[in-house]
């Protein structure tokens, strides 16, 4: 493992390496390398598996985050490989021809998150969210609570209580 | 058709005999995963209705309903959360938000049923076989936190900076202190019901992290007069049911209130708090003392249009606040600055008159509409044991009093003080600066009836009276002090077993084998305070309505019998400062509900 990130380091520019358990380890990689990175590993060093793509919205940073885990099944060893794109629109490359699958990761960060997967099949068709019509809803600027109050009807019968208000009312009403 | 289309309908046989791959019961042999995030169980005896889940949920699953069986108190709103199942989304944010910890996710996940009401219970309150289900999801131990469990640290003067000086200890937050600790507060408002003036804790903490110094000011204003004393030497019963004290350490409220008011100067207070102009009605009230009850009073009616006049027995103004605790803890000039703002809003104050003695309770009658007595309790009670005439005997009031105004005091080479209370402590503490002055070495022995747990002085006192170099001896009884050659040699003590009697009277029992002989060349008694009302005349006296035990009756707006004569503060309730202050404050509306004749329509203010 050691020689690996060794090779890693010096040809893809990984930084913030982190050595989470027996095996794992995460790191980070600029944009570019990526492809570059994801194909090496791949062809040359046995990690045929793509377990999972996911994203994280950097709010702060105007940035998003991309994750890449990465299985080799003969090492038993996974790489967690980190990269930051901007949050306006930027995009990022598919890897659709290395994994068929990613094609669904894909389809589910645009739906979710607004990411670009500019040739990624079907990547605009609905995911989960069949007809909808607001921003995508991981986006930390997403307002889930006012989304809820909007679109969904308060049950009947339903009612609630202030705390404090309610402590005032049953202990110093007259205060 | 082929004949493979044929017989393959008939080869599933093969398999009649085999282990079937399906699950024939999935509700029984089908349990989520260990720590699956299914329907919600709730401790109901932990879980304090403090409201967190329901802030937290986006999508307004949990409302906060009332429960048969649990009393709204100090601590707990009696309210318990129902979710609702059409809108949950097992999230887990109200579990891992829980102040308490009382709520947790089950592991149980499937339910059907052909009524949609049912999907909305009270957890812990209706009950639900996942209830007692042992497996499901809790707030992991140690991993993270939404909240800190710590607070944040309050910096001190050491014990060798402080021990031979009478500047303040507590340095103050700083603004990042402040935010961070600001940042702590759930804002569930548990709080509010405990503290007596029912002060807008989460609002003014909400000033705090949105650095909103100004609104802050203004909200501590609603209720208090007093932020800067109060921000120092308040009882901080607030901080004792603290939705965050259950799992970590409470939000340190009265820090966060001193630090509101430390930051805005005092020649800005008339702007923010927009009283710059205030309208007269015409009528005059007098107010008998100038402590935390008097001046709440003189505040509030001040802004309602009224002419207060203060009537103070010593050369200055704040009762106990100035002349009961020591400069260390209050600095004179943080009381000044509250109290000269109140008297900047045309309140007159006369100096070094005694109502009963240099004018009558009758005059005042005669000159105002209304009086506000809160004369409070500066009489120090005596043990009464053997030896208490002793000239070297002293009451501790009297002499925090006497340093106050900086007058000469007896200082003895050993000390014993009687008593487990602030005011002992804060005696204790004084004697071992002027100690360390005078001789170079403390030697003051503190003792008390009550033992180290159930002592009613702040922790922080007794271990500061520690740090400084004094000896608390809690759990003795004072017997005798024993004099000879008309020197005191000391204190005899038994050990004292228990203070109530089944009925829960004051009845000290003592194991008078067990003896102590505490040395000492002077004692001081701070046993507790009592009132002087010798300003009440007789003719007052004979209208005054009493309690049973013997104070003097009072309705809700601290109005007594005599309709013009209201009391409150120590003499009333307390004793403390921030009773004072909400009474004062009720008073005032009582005064103005009297004085404006809308006592029977206006029934809350």
């Amino acid at each position: 493992m050691e020689q690996l990130l060794d090779r890693i380091i010096a040809g893809f520019e990984a930084a913030d390496i982190e050595k989470r358990k027996d095996g794992q380890v995460f790191f980070t990689v600029p944009k570019p390398k990526v492809l570059p990175l994801i194909n090496h590993l791949k062809m040359f060093e046995g990690f045929r598996n793509l377990i999972l793509m996911t994203a994280v919205d950097w709010i702060e940073d105007n940035q998003f985050q991309i994750t890449y885990l990465l299985n080799n099944p003969d090492t038993k060893t996974d790489l967690g490989i980190r990269t930051f794109i901007g949050r306006d629109g930027e995009g990022m490359d598919s890897i659709h021809e290395l994994w068929g699958h990613a094609a669904t990761f894909q389809r589910e960060m645009k739906e979710m998150f607004g990411i670009g997967f500019p040739g990624s099949p079907r990547v605009d068709e609905p995911f989960l969210l069949e007809g909808w019509d607001d921003i995508p809803p991981m986006r930390r600027e997403f307002d889930t609570k006012k989304y809820s109050e909007e679109t969904y009807f308060p049950r009947p019968g339903r009612e609630t209580h202030d705390p404090a208000t309610y402590m005032k009312q049953k202990l110093y009403p007259n205060d | 058709m082929s004949i493979k289309d044929i017989l393959s309908p008939f080869s599933g046989w093969k398999k009649v005999f085999d282990e079937p791959v399906v699950v024939k019961d999935p509700v029984n042999d089908r349990p989520g995963a260990p720590r699956y995030r299914g329907f919600h169980r709730n401790d109901i005896a932990t879980c304090i209705g403090c409201g967190t889940c329901e802030t937290i949920c986006e999508n307004e699953a949990i409302d906060l309903v009332p429960v048969q069986g649990i009393e709204t108190r100090d601590g707990d709103s009696g309210l318990r959360p129902r979710v609702d199942y059409g809108r949950c989304c097992w999230c887990a944010l109200c579990v891992d938000v829980c102040t308490t910890g009382s709520l947790t996710l089950s592991n149980a996940y499937i339910w059907v049923d052909e009524d949609p009401g049912v999907y909305r219970f009270t957890p812990g309150v209706d009950d639900m076989p996942w209830q007692r289900e042992e497996k499901g999801w809790k707030k992991p131990e140690g991993n993270y936190e939404f909240y800190s469990l710590k607070r944040e640290p309050m910096e001190h003067l050491r014990p060798e900076e402080r021990n031979d000086s009478f500047a303040e200890m507590v340095r103050g937050f700083s603004k990042e202190q402040a935010m961070r600790e600001a940042d702590r507060c759930v804002e569930c408002g548990i709080c509010v019901a405990t503290c007596p003036a029912h002060m807008g804790i989460p609002e003014y903490i909400r000033a705090v992290r949105d650095d909103d110094m100004e609104r802050g000011l203004k909200i501590l204003y609603d209720t208090n007069p007093l932020p800067e004393i109060c921000g120092r030497i308040c009882t901080h019963k607030c901080e004792t049911v603290c939705s965050i004290g259950h799992r970590g350490e409470p939000v340190s409220i009265r820090w966060l209130k001193r630090y509101i008011a430390d930051q805005n100067p005092s020649e800005k207070y008339k702007q923010i708090l927009e009283t710059g102009v205030l309208d007269k009605n015409g009528k005059k009230v007098a107010i008998i003392g100038s402590g935390p009850a008097g001046l709440s009073a003189a505040h509030y009616l001040s802004l309602m249009g009224y002419e207060c006049t203060i009537y103070e027995k010593l050369p200055k103004t704040g009762g106990m606040m100035r002349f009961g605790i020591p400069e260390y803890r209050l600095p004179y000039d943080q009381i000044d600055k509250d109290i000269d703002y109140i008297l900047s809003l045309g309140v007159h104050i006369i100096y070094n008159t005694t109502v009963g003695k240099d004018i009558t309770l009758d005059q005042l009658k005669r000159d105002y509409d209304a009086v506000f007595a809160a004369t409070g309790l500066h009489q120090g009670r005596s043990t009464r044991i053997e030896g208490t005439d002793h000239r070297h005997v002293y009451q501790a009031t009297d002499l925090l009093r006497k340093v106050t105004l900086g007058e000469e005091i007896h200082v003895g080479r050993r000390i014993v003080v009687i008593g487990g209370g602030n005011v002992a402590m804060d005696i204790t503490r004084t004697l071992a600066r002027l100690q360390r002055l005078k001789y170079g070495e403390v030697r003051i022995i503190t003792t008390s009836l009550e033992t180290e747990d159930a002592m009613p002085a702040d922790s922080e006192e007794v271990v500061g009276s520690r740090e400084e170099g004094a000896t608390v001896i809690p759990g003795w009884a004072p017997r005798k002090i024993d004099i000879a050659e008309d020197e005191i040699k000391g204190l005899h003590v038994v050990q004292c077993l228990s203070l109530f009697d089944e009925k829960g009277a004051f009845n000290p029992q003592c194991n008078f084998d067990n003896h102590r002989f505490f040395e000492g060349d002077m004692i001081v008694e701070s046993i507790g305070q009592g009132m002087d009302l010798v300003y009440l005349t007789e003719g007052i006296k004979e209208h005054l309505e009493m309690t049973p035990r013997g104070r003097i009756r009072v309705d809700d707006y601290f109005q007594s019998s005599i309709p013009w004569l209201f009391f409150g503060g120590d003499i009333i309730q307390g004793p403390d400062v921030i009773h004072g202050i909400a009474n004062g404050h009720k008073a005032a509306r009582g005064i103005d509900r009297f004085l404006s004749g809308t006592a029977d329509k206006q029934q809350t203010t």
